[in-house]
């Protein structure tokens, strides 16, 4: 193990106990074992939560150590790379739009907006082409996935068809 | 000869110009996918998944037995081409098939990859036939106890298996089985941690998270450090397999055969450990170790045998037992549970049309791909031309419709987000995504055996280790788990 270099994430570790503490405690509600069966609804999440906690603290102690965390390996992304946080956050905003959006504007508007955000994000320059494409793309798989029987909400809500 | 009886009826099914169809999409599906990098045969099943709302289970089945191939086939392509494994199995093809592809035999490591993933595919199908009815029989015997066993034997070899970390496998592990216990309670019908959310009374859709972890996790990673590749695609060249080509191959593919499809069965045995085995095997054996590390015929051979024999493997615990043991395993229960069909020993007898029939697809499957990518092999290479920006855009449009189009809800798309965003911190800091999805899907079923047997046997503990298989089974678990410690302290020691 080598030792890490820059700050060490006991945030990891901290997520980790909270998670098995609200499972714990999401459990502790939950009727006891029935007598006969000697297990009911709580025992599991109560398991489940209370290994987490003791796995975020032995990552904790890891971490503590000096346990260095590598990234992995994916195709098109170097590990080492500096992390490109607006790239990231360009992504993650064409993520959450379609929260607010496919009900309201439907899925080829929608389709439309997060293809060009997220091209964008990559580097792309083209931005009429990626609008076009995006809006294509989302009508083409709107039609095709209809028909499969999917039910993907109105084309254009805001035509009203 | 009871199974090639049912394997004929599997084929009078498979051969149906309605399934042979499905069987081609799935394998033509199969291979683009595994061409182009950031989806895999798990995420490209589960955005099928949407499909089985409109088509029968047979024919869903073949198509989906085609793309897990297929993206085998395809995966090898990539490695070979650009020296980038798309998943684990490909990781020793690349090693020896980049440098072939270097010194201008592009097109033998290409032909040998194909060539040898067909005769595993075939032969490890072949061996499915057999010992999959002949398991299905035993699996008659298992009670509740031993299930929960066997469960928990796949729970403790895939969290050390996976990853390089035991403790972040066993977090990825816990945290899916915690995600598992979310919903209303089937055996008391309690709500449980659904933090008074109505959409969580249904607990967490398989699909969303496996979207998430992989299609929504993977762009964010990769568009935080992206690479847009120096390396152009290598041209296929060289002449195609020589006589002394295939002298050096055929024994890799068998053994390749013989490693992967046993420990694919096992529970954990995924495709890493048979690769890296077949690969180390192959360079004891060869008769010219000195080209190994400069493009090797035999180091491709035998790791790509190993690989498509082990994904055969994997079929034989899932459709058995119903015990998936990798993320596409995983997936394809999720796919069985959307008709409401539970694989497992009665799944041979209730659904025989199904499992034959999707046997006999593999069989057909095989033989489809192999004439797909020998000759094809160009049009495929094109592929790896789609302009990076615009493929991973399209990938999250369709990641959002997998969603979408199961449950319209909104609130599955925050979870989207937010799972999203752990897939994210999973990958920068090295915790295994398939423990997450093994844990999500094998917990319910471990929670609801370990608590059958429990009530049988009116709250005594004792009764989980009443049998010789639940004993083997928790006993071979506790090993899994100990030895590699044990080693790792006598390692420090010497």
């Amino acid at each position: 193990m080598t030792p890490a270099t820059g700050p060490r994430p006991y945030w990891l570790a901290a997520i980790v106990i909270g998670i098995g503490l609200i499972w714990i405690w999401g459990a502790s509600s939950l009727p006891p074992a029935s007598r006969y069966a000697g297990i009911g609804p709580r025992a599991f999440p109560t398991i489940i939560g209370g290994a987490l906690v003791l796995l975020g603290i032995i990552l904790a102690l890891q971490i503590s150590r000096g346990m260095s965390f590598e990234a992995q390996e994916a195709e098109n992304a170097d590990a080492h790379a500096p992390v490109n946080y607006a790239a990231l956050l360009m992504v993650l905003a064409a993520a959450t739009l379609p929260i607010l959006t496919l009900r309201t504007l439907g899925l080829p508007l929608t389709a439309m907006a997060i293809f060009a955000l997220v091209a964008r994000a990559f580097g792309s320059r083209a931005l009429v082409r990626d609008v076009i494409t995006g809006a294509v793309l989302g009508s083409l798989a709107w039609l095709l996935f209809d028909r499969l029987g999917l039910q993907l909400g109105q084309f254009l809500p805001i035509a009203g068809f | 000869m009871e199974s090639l009886e049912y394997l004929m009826h599997g084929f009078g099914v498979a051969l149906q110009p309605m399934n042979l169809l499905w069987a081609f999409i799935g394998s033509a599906l199969g291979t683009a996918i595994g061409v182009l990098p950031g989806i895999g045969p798990a995420l490209t099943i589960a955005l099928l998944l949407p499909v089985t709302v409109s088509i029968g289970p047979t024919s869903a089945f073949i198509m989906f037995a085609g793309v897990f191939y297929g993206a085998m086939y395809g995966g090898s392509t990539t490695s070979i081409l650009i020296n980038t494994p798309g998943e684990a199995g490909s990781m020793m093809t690349a090693l020896e098939g980049n440098r072939m592809a270097r010194r201008g035999r592009g097109a033998a490591a290409l032909a040998t990859a194909a060539i040898g993933s067909f005769v595993a595919g075939t032969l490890a199908t072949f061996a499915l036939t057999f010992v999959a009815p002949f398991v299905a029989e035993l699996a008659f015997v298992f009670k509740p106890a031993d299930y929960f066993a066997l469960i928990v034997l796949a729970f403790c070899s895939v969290a050390v298996v996976m990853g390089n970390s035991r403790t972040r496998g066993l977090i990825s592990l816990f945290l899916g089985l915690g995600m598992g216990v979310i919903g209303i309670d089937n055996m008391t019908g309690q709500p449980r941690l659904t933090f008074g959310q109505a959409e969580l009374l249904n607990g967490v859709e398989l699909t969303v998270v496996l979207v998430s972890l992989f299609a929504i996790g993977e762009i964010l990673f990769v568009v935080s450090r992206y690479d847009p590749g120096k390396e152009a695609p290598l041209v296929v060249s060289g002449k195609w397999m020589t006589k002394q080509d295939f002298s050096r191959s055929w024994r890799p593919w068998l053994r390749g055969t013989a490693i992967g499809f046993p420990m694919g069965t096992l529970p954990g045995g995924g495709s890493e450990i048979p690769t890296m085995l077949s690969y180390t095997l192959e360079r004891k054996l060869s008769k010219h170790p000195e080209e190994f590390g400069h493009g090797a015929i035999e180091g491709v051979a035998g790791p790509e045998a190993a690989n498509n024999a082990a994904a055969a493997g994997v079929l034989v615990p899932l459709l058995t037992l119903g015990l998936p043991t990798s993320a596409t395993a995983a997936v394809l229960l999720a796919a069985f549970q959307n008709y409401g069909l539970q694989p497992g020993p009665n799944l041979f007898t209730s659904n025989a049309d199904l499992v034959w029939g999707l046997i006999a697809s593999l069989y057909i499957g095989n033989i489809m791909l192999l004439v797909l990518n020998l000759p094809l092999i160009g049009m495929w290479v094109k592929l790896l031309s789609v302009p990076k920006p615009q493929l991973y855009a399209g990938i999250l449009i369709f990641a959002l419709i997998g969603i979408w189009g199961v449950s319209g809800s909104e609130f599955d798309l925050m979870v989207m987000v937010l799972v999203g965003v752990a897939g994210y911190v999973m990958r920068v800091y090295d915790f295994p995504i398939a423990p997450v999805l093994i844990g999500l899907i094998l917990g319910p079923m471990a929670e609801y055996q370990l608590r059958t047997a429990l009530t049988a046997a009116q709250g005594n503990p004792a009764t989980l280790i009443e049998t010789p298989i639940s004993i083997t089974f928790l006993t071979v678990a506790a090993l899994v788990f100990i030895v590699p410690m044990l080693v790792k302290r006598l390692r420090q020691r010497g």
